[in-house]
């Protein structure tokens, strides 16, 4: 049963204590429950279903994102697009499915000793693409925003393909980050959690883990508060959890705070977070693009992905809603007003950093605010600078190559192109925080695996390495970022590792 | 105050700064006030005043010369008229959208709306000796440029969060849809599945 918090001061005694129930929570919940374990899950967003996704963005980014849609690294350089909900992030995130990349893996088993091995994961990839009904897109099936970087990188000879989507019967409405008005996203809270549920789960919404308790080498218990679901501040009544064994599934950020706030800092602990940090590009065109209807995402190019010493990118789609656009877009005041006026016209493309892969990459710090939040920090570098402006470029060629009347940087005083030879005008501005807008939907790292403990919090098998009952089965786990969009990596390791804490059961 | 002093000292070279600041008469520090809604939640009335003011010049609407080149690009565009700020209430939506803020983010805000409209950090800065509430339209937008484009971080940040609530206020709202040329969610289709 999923429970809409609680009236009551609850204690618990489960087999297993899942906090968070997002690609990681829920697929560790099913597994364990229908190996009919007694699966407790802890959820501090809100059961949110169809019948309250209106498509109205300010409702949708403050019931179903963290910090009421606010998150950001601590100077506001970054903003970052996380879930906040039964279902986590799969609630809104905007159905791209890949598997984690061969080299990436090769990388992790190389650098950390990871276990994960492509032939390993097929069958949990398999799995997952079934039960979320995984499958490419074809072309007709895109809408302008993306088809103009699929005819683009065709013209230039650059690969690019359509992406695979999680979705069935899908009215390519074009609000998958506002939730799925006809749930025909394949989210966590339509597949996995309904099959932990049926198998005997309890997943309790609106409950706040604020701290582990452990005593010795065992995690005791998940003590947290009960959250008003509308107002999301403490009701007074507070949950307590004593499992047999407890899973972290609050994904990068909420987890590593989570351990930060329990003194489980031993190690890396919220170090070595990956954000994918993506900046944004509008390219104007003639004829209308209606970006704000059609599949969010549905084309993606990894042609610049591997660039020798030079970080890599990867150009997607992002989808241009009115208030997402207004706050991405550069200038304010009639400059502000000029770019959103021609709405229906723009495409907006984004270049996403592959980081990770440098190891002299710090990448972004989580530590804790006054507040006891997860605080993030992630300083801009003359790497990031590099790739960023590479992305623009990039995106500023095929844009133009398409047909595209004009490409805008979104720099605070915004770079106007129109023809090759202005490109080169991208060196120009200033690169530096909030000089130019930048955000991120993809968070990784926090938690990073390894067999050696002075580099990583948990080991190959995700078990936490000072705590023998203590696993984290989320992103947060990644050692690096992937180069791809990551919900089906974090659902087919996750399934993987449900083995692991099955094992730790018996 | 202590670590207001502190940052000043530490960012821009302290004393030198701080004593150009004090020869700027008191009378000039007064946010110039606004009649505020009942039943203010987060801002205190000079605070609605302050974001009030940014809201006015961050969603201005006079054309500029970027504004008419961009027009060539797509060419007219017929569409209703934007509502203005009378109609949309950016700074008391603020206030409640920030209600909940917690106590130190509370607390940086506050300080941040603070110092935007401090007549001594503007003279200190290079601007003119008023509060950014008593400034002419432009004097404002003189102002907030100098604060997006700063040297500081830390008034770049300042300038991306009030920027930043102030869009997403504004053209989130379902009332400015057509004059963006967003005919809004498709409704109907949804309906016609849900049934």
């Amino acid at each position: 049963m999923i429970h809409a918090g609680s009236d009551t001061d609850l204690v618990l005694k489960p087999d297993v204590c899942i906090v968070g129930s997002g690609p990681g929570g829920s697929m560790v919940a099913s597994r364990l429950a229908r190996a009919g374990a007694k699966v407790v899950v802890l959820e501090e967003g809100g059961h949110n279903t169809k019948e309250q996704f209106d498509m109205q963005e300010p409702r949708a980014f403050q019931r179903l994102y963290q910090d009421r849609g606010n998150r950001a690294t601590a100077d506001l350089s970054i903003a970052v697009l996380q879930g906040r909900s039964v279902g986590g992030g799969t609630v809104i995130n905007w159905t791209t499915s890949y598997r984690t990349p061969d080299d990436v893996l090769a990388y992790w088993q190389k650098q950390q000793g990871s276990l994960l091995t492509p032939a390993i994961l097929k069958p949990h990839f398999e799995e997952v693409e079934q039960r979320l009904g995984i499958q490419k897109v074809d072309y007709e099936d895109t809408n302008a925003n993306n088809r103009a970087i699929y005819d683009g990188c065709k013209k230039l000879g650059w690969q690019v393909d359509t992406t695979r989507r999680n979705v069935r019967g899908c009215l390519r409405t074009g609000y998958c980050g506002m939730g799925c008005p006809v749930d025909a996203k394949q989210s966590a809270a339509l597949t996995y959690l309904p099959d932990a549920v049926a198998a005997g789960a309890e997943v309790y919404a609106n409950c706040r883990v604020e701290k582990i308790e452990t005593s010795g080498k065992r995690a005791v218990a998940a003590v947290g508060l009960v959250l008003d679901a509308q107002t999301f501040q403490a009701t007074g009544r507070t949950i307590r959890v004593e499992p047999r064994v407890l899973v972290v599934s609050g994904g990068a950020l909420n987890s590593p705070a989570l351990l930060l706030r329990s003194g489980l800092d031993r190690g890396p602990v919220g170090k070595k977070t990956w954000l994918h940090p993506t900046i944004a590009m509008g390219a104007f065109y003639k004829d209308p693009v209606e970006g704000f209807y059609g599949a969010p995402q549905s084309v993606a190019s990894h042609h610049f992905a591997h660039r020798n010493e030079n970080a890599g990118f990867f150009l997607e789609a992002a989808p241009v809603h009115p208030m997402l656009s207004a706050i991405a877009a550069p200038g304010f005041g009639a400059g502000l007003r000029g770019r959103m006026s021609r709405l229906p016209n723009l495409c907006a493309t984004i270049s996403l950093m592959i980081d990770g892969f440098d190891e002299a990459e710090s990448g972004g710090t989580v530590t804790l605010r006054k507040d006891s939040g997860p605080k993030l920090d992630y300083p801009f570098t003359p790497r990031m600078h590099e790739c960023f402006i590479a992305g623009m470029k990039a995106i500023a060629k095929l844009h133009l190559a398409n047909g595209a009347l004009e490409v805008q940087t979104f720099h605070n005083d915004p770079v106007h192109i129109t023809t090759e030879a202005d490109i080169s005008k991208i060196d120009q501005p200033p690169m530096g925080p909030n000089l130019f807008a930048a955000f991120t939907a993809h968070q990784m790292g926090g938690c990073r695996m390894g067999a050696d403990p002075a580099h990583s919090v948990v080991d190959p098998k995700l078990r936490h390495h000072d705590v023998e009952n203590l696993f984290v089965v989320d992103g947060s786990v990644f050692p690096t970022g992937l180069g791809v969009n990551p919900m089906e990596s974090i659902y087919g390791i996750s399934s993987w590792a449900a083995d692991n804490v099955k094992a730790a059961l018996t | 105050m202590t670590s207001r002093r502190g940052f000043l000292k530490k960012t821009l070279g302290g004393a030198l700064l701080l004593g150009a600041a004090a020869a700027v008469p008191v009378a000039l520090r007064k946010t110039r006030l606004r009649a505020a809604p009942p039943g203010l939640k987060f801002f205190t009335t000079a605070e609605y005043s302050i974001w009030s003011a940014v809201a006015e010049r961050v969603l201005a609407r006079e054309p500029t010369p970027t504004t008419a080149a961009e027009a060539k690009l797509t060419g007219p565009v017929p569409r209703p008229a934007a509502p203005g700020l009378e109609q949309i209430d950016v700074a008391a939506k603020a206030d409640a959208f920030l209600a909940p803020l917690p106590p130190g983010d509370a607390k940086d805000l506050k300080q941040l709306l603070a110092l935007f409209d401090n007549a001594l950090f503007s003279v200190a800065t290079g601007g003119p000796a008023k509060p950014f509430t008593e400034m002419t339209p432009e004097q404002q937008d003189a102002h907030l440029r100098a604060w997006q484009t700063s040297r500081l971080a830390v008034r770049r940040t300042g300038f991306q969060a009030m920027k930043r609530l102030c869009a997403a206020i504004y053209f989130g709202d379902p009332s400015t849809f057509a004059s963006v040329g967003y005919p809004g969610p498709p409704y109907d289709l949804v309906k016609s599945v849900r049934r």
